[in-house]
């Protein structure tokens, strides 16, 4: 290579590569610049410590969402001197309004996918969570259930195998079941089953019949013309006669008695004006006897009263 | 073949001397390029024309059809990455997933190798051959200038080619609303920790002085030896084998600090 320009070289070569120059710096700037925003570097944070009994599935870097949304960012993990595991997490200021004092936070752990840190807030109008606050998490674990999910299997298994093994009562009732089947496809069907044999399920079909035959001779004496119904519809019509004059002679008795009641009002006044009377006789008595007792008085042959002491 | 020469079977550890002194090589190429490039005497006049009429034909006339043609092969795995989450109910694991493997991953590697491939198809050993003079001229006019070049293009490619992936993951994933920025973001921020951005970059790095250097040294090598030159003239870019080997090595080394 020398230092004259080649013959074939293009135009500007020089500001070609600077402008590549400037923009492979301006790339590389914007993209860390970026990368820098996108990890929280300028975000002003504060300190929130979650304090676990295990560390397992939490990674620096992870997320600690509320509602679905990222809030926070795990910045470390470390094993703290009363060995509980403390959880580092830098919430930014702006998204700390969503922790109160009251806020619970729980790790999650899926069979499939990573952990999760989420917080829940139930009282928005509680205090705002303070800056550098130790709080316990609650932990979810999916894949702790598995265990207890196989155990419980275990057992159902057991009872499984134990209700269907030769002899187990769900056997014996299921060939109990079998025979009663059996017996239902005989003859008498369900009625042989039930009583225990045709012999018995005959002999109940021969009573029907009889049953039979009596209803029917009962049917000719009570419903044939001249039974018992026809007398006794006859009796029903008497019977009905005899209210009605029944209902005569009662309409008859009302009048009495209300006349007996008029006769009773009468004696009533009556007695009234008796007492009248009989003060007026008491008094005209009075006045003879007052009468009487002045004639005596006056009359000369009247007794002198005198009085003797002894 | 003029390579397997009689001398060789005679000396069976020459062979081997020869392999450590162009590893041996390659590293010192690499640590004086590395030097020139941080010396600001190498930024003359000459070196900077030079410098740049290698970036314009290593970076600026690839970058436009690099780009679209990765944008269409991310595009595809990027949607079936997502239509594959979504069928199994891990869609919000789609994006970190798209990240991880193409940002991270797939596209700084492609790039290494399609820089290599390209270079390799430029590849002109007689150039070399007439430039052959003073040692030290020729590293400060050809190898410094196409060693920086080299590096620049693999950087730069994969730069452009990752942002457009993510624009491309953004646009797949929640259309052309800006309403799942906040989301996306915080994935990409909880992506790209510390360690893995520093790895991220370094990783690319790497890669393109291994892309720059490796092929460059071997070429020098060539040099050295008399006949070697006119006898690989017409043969394949030589080192490529291992520069393979090096990507490979720099991407697992990558991914065993990353995941494991």
């Amino acid at each position: 290579m020398t230092e004259t320009p080649l013959p074939n070289e293009p135009a500007h070569v020089e500001a070609k590569a600077v402008a590549l120059l400037l923009l492979m710096a301006a790339l590389v700037l914007g993209f860390v610049i970026y990368v820098m925003y996108a990890r929280g570097v300028f975000d002003s944070t504060q300190r929130l410590v979650l304090e676990a009994e295990d560390s397992e599935g939490v990674t620096p870097g992870m997320d600690v969402t509320f509602a679905g949304f990222p809030i926070g960012r795990v910045q470390k993990v470390e094993l703290g001197a009363d060995a509980k595991v403390n959880i580092l997490v830098d919430v930014p200021k702006a998204d700390a309004r969503w922790l109160r004092v009251s806020s619970v936070f729980t790790v999650e752990r899926s069979v499939v996918g990573e952990t999760r840190i989420r917080a829940f807030s139930g009282i928005l109008t509680d205090p705002p969570l303070p800056d550098n606050a130790h709080r316990t998490v609650l932990r979810g674990d999916a894949a702790a259930e598995i265990p207890r999910l196989l155990a419980t299997a275990r057992a159902l298994l057991e009872n499984l195998q134990t209700m269907t093994r030769d002899g187990s009562p769900i056997n014996d009732s299921l060939a109990n079941i079998d025979k009663v089947t059996g017996s239902l496809s005989g003859k008498y069907g369900l009625l042989g089953g039930a009583l225990g044999g045709d012999a018995q399920a005959q002999k109940l079909m021969q009573t029907l019949d009889g049953v039979n035959g009596i209803l029917a001779k009962a049917d000719r004496r009570v419903f044939a013309k001249g039974g018992v119904m026809d007398d006794t519809q006859a009796a029903v019509v008497e019977l009905r006669h005899v209210l009605e004059d029944a209902r005569g002679s009662l309409a008859k008795v009302d009048a009495v008695l209300v006349e007996a009641q008029a006769v009773g009002a009468n004696a009533r006044v009556a007695t009234q004006d008796l007492g009248s009377l009989r003060g007026e006789v008491d008094a005209s008595l009075r006045k003879v006897n007052r009468l009487v007792d002045e004639l005596n008085r006056k009359w000369p042959f009247a007794t002198k009263s005198e009085i003797k002491l002894p | 073949m003029p390579l397997l020469s009689a001398n060789r079977f005679k000396h069976p550890g020459a062979g081997l001397l020869r392999y450590l002194h162009s590893w041996w090589a390659a590293l010192h190429l690499g640590s004086i390029a590395l030097v020139m490039v941080l010396s600001p005497s190498t930024y003359g006049q000459a070196q900077r024309r030079a410098t740049a009429r290698y970036i314009y034909a290593s970076t600026w006339q690839v970058l436009p059809w690099f780009t679209m043609l990765t944008a269409v092969l991310a595009l595809v795995i990027i949607r079936i990455v997502v239509v594959t989450a979504a069928s199994y109910g891990l869609s919000r694991y789609a994006l970190e997933m798209v990240v991880r493997v193409l940002v991270l991953e797939l596209i700084p590697l492609s790039a290494a190798l399609f820089v290599a491939l390209r270079a390799s198809m430029a590849f002109d050993a007689s150039a070399f051959a007439g430039a052959a003079g003073s040692r030290l001229r020729q590293l400060r006019i050809d190898i410094a200038p196409l060693v920086i070049s080299h590096a620049f293009a693999v950087l730069s490619l994969a730069m452009v080619t990752s942002c457009t992936v993510l624009l491309l993951a953004y646009v797949n994933l929640y259309g052309l609303s800006p309403w799942g920025l906040p989301a996306y973001t915080r994935t990409v921020g909880r992506v790209f920790d510390p360690v893995v951005t520093m790895g991220f970059l370094l990783k690319t790095m790497l890669l393109g002085m291994a892309v720059a250097v490796i092929p460059s040294a071997a070429m020098l090598d060539l040099q050295r030896g008399p006949g070697r030159l006119q006898s690989r003239a017409s043969s394949m870019q030589p080192g490529a084998v291992r520069l393979l080997f090096v990507l490979l090595l720099i991407e697992a080394a990558s991914l065993a600090l990353k995941y494991i």
